[in-house]
């Protein structure tokens, strides 16, 4: 009788973080959710198993550069293809420029949007433009957000090749961001 | 397979349940069969050593960056870490590493643990460990974290919660024990767990997909195949084939969708299983998540009967293994 307890907590566990999320979910769901948040929050099972979903995508990298005390200027990419090696290292730093791509709304997105979404997006890219000063020394760091151009089939039929989108998040010295 | 016969038994069970108690009974018969008849450790013992050889590359690739995934200074502040967690639930015994030597000592245990795990060595302590260090990992990392982790930590646990060194282990070879590849409730619980959850898996990814446009029109697949920041090898031929592009994309998704249904019965358990192999090592060539691809295949493990493992295994299990 306590196995089966057992059983069904952990497989309403399971059931309800894809249920609650990501968006869109009911409010019925959100609520399951909340008691069994330390078992799934402690076995790490808060997914949402929404592979390519909806649809795939554009894919996004990171350009920094970074001014050093000598005046020069180091410049790189997150994830660099051809130094993120191996494929697995490639692939969790892609995941950065991913997940904060997916906090950082639109180029034409409303001002009063861009201003709202800046608090969940620039401490993400804060701790980021930190971590890249610690490891490459200098004295502030500017990073862009890049949103590759994904072709249609019929652009690469045409062999038509659209442009990046680049959207700006901020010069960042060692103390904090100096604005955009 | 136990999968095969335990539904069968289970079927026979509740029938005779009926006429004693009626549906109720017939629903806790089916229950406890489904859940509490025993299995072969076999296939648990299987997917502990392709879990553990999972995580040990994992955490090889983890060390090659420690400071930067889990440091002080990583990627992400450990006080920031709550931003895309749901602290303090998510734990990680990276917030007490303040060094990077502690930090490197952590995901050493991590991938040390792995190892043993992979070859079955102190099993039920190594897969504890493996356990806690991918959550930890994960917990401390959430901007690095991707599919691959969410699968290895679905395998993680089953392979904790079952008898996963019973056999195919070192433990096995320094303390034979006869009994101990017999059929086991703890086998049956933890395959059980793993099949409910990889259909969880599937019937989320594929609903999740049925909300966009690009797979109901058959094109998504070429908006990943188009993507150069994954693509690891060149599809742009599919420009030239859309009927292709569509077909591919068509069969992905309702094999993902009708996963959960399809698994069960056992006239298309083959086809469901089998279709995972083409759709994750593609996945796994073209767009260079090789981990992810093999993490599900891994999973789908467990739909595999246990006599076939133990006919393909029989070089290695040797003639003292038997039929259980």
């Amino acid at each position: 009788m306590l196995a089966s307890i057992g059983l069904l907590v952990y497989l309403a566990a399971v059931i309800a973080p894809p249920l609650a999320g990501p968006p869109p979910a009911s409010a019925l769901a959100v609520a399951a959710l909340q008691p069994l948040r330390p078992l799934v929050g402690s076995l790490y099972l808060g997914h949402g198993y929404r592979f390519f979903a909806p649809d795939p995508g554009p894919g996004h990298s990171l350009r920094w550069s970074i001014d050093r005390a000598d005046d020069s200027k180091l410049e790189g990419v997150i994830p660099d293809r051809s130094a993120d090696w191996p494929r697995l290292l490639y692939h969790r730093r892609f995941m950065i420029s991913e997940k904060i791509a997916a906090a950082v709304p639109p180029a034409d997105a409303p001002d009063d949007v861009r201003q709202r979404s800046r608090g969940d997006w620039q401490p993400l890219v804060k701790d980021v433009a930190g971590h890249l000063l610690a490891r490459h020394g200098g004295t502030r760091v500017t990073l862009h957000l890049v949103e590759h151009y994904l072709p249609t089939p019929e652009e690469v039929v045409r062999a038509e090749q659209g442009a990046d989108v680049v959207t700006p998040l901020g010069t960042y010295a060692v103390v904090g961001p100096e604005g955009q | 397979m136990k999968t095969a016969s335990t539904l069968g038994g289970g079927h026979t069970a509740a029938s005779a349940a009926t006429g004693q108690g009626g549906w109720g009974r017939e629903w806790l018969a089916a229950w406890n069969t489904f859940w509490f008849a025993p299995a072969d450790p076999l296939p648990l013992a299987v997917i502990r050593s392709c879990a553990g050889a999972l995580l040990t590359w994992a955490a090889w690739v983890w060390l090659l960056d420690a400071e930067a995934f889990f440091g002080p200074e990583g990627w992400q502040r450990p006080e920031n870490v709550w931003r895309m967690n749901d602290q303090p639930w998510q734990w990680s015994w990276y917030f007490a590493a303040s060094s990077p030597g502690a930090v490197r000592l952590l995901a050493g245990l991590t991938l040390v643990a792995a190892l043993a795990l992979t070859f079955g060595i102190a099993t039920p302590v190594t897969a504890l460990v493996s356990l806690v260090g991918l959550v930890s990992a994960a917990n401390r990392s959430p901007l690095n974290v991707f599919g691959f982790d969410d699968i290895l930590g679905m395998l993680l646990v089953a392979v904790a919660v079952g008898p996963s060194g019973a056999v195919l282990s070192v433990d096995r070879l320094l303390a034979p024990d006869a009994g101990a590849s017999r059929p086991s409730v703890r086998a049956n619980v933890a395959l059980r767990l793993l099949q409910v959850q990889l259909c969880v898996v599937y019937l989320f990814s594929g609903c999740g997909k049925l909300l966009g446009a690009s797979w109901w029109e058959g094109t998504a697949l070429w908006g990943a195949a188009a993507n150069v920041q994954y693509r690891t090898l060149d599809l742009q031929w599919l420009a030239w084939h859309p009927l292709v592009t569509n077909a591919l994309t068509l069969a992905t998704l309702w094999w993902e969708v009708s996963y959960a249904a399809l698994v069960w019965p056992r006239l298309t358990r083959r086809l469901a299983v089998a279709m995972a192999v083409p759709v994750h090592l593609g996945i796994g060539v073209a767009m260079g998540m090789m981990e992810f691809g093999l993490a599900m295949l891994v999973a789908n493990m467990a739909f595999v009967p246990a006599a076939v493992l133990r006919r393909v295994l029989r070089p290695v299990l040797g003639s003292s293994s038997g039929t259980p």
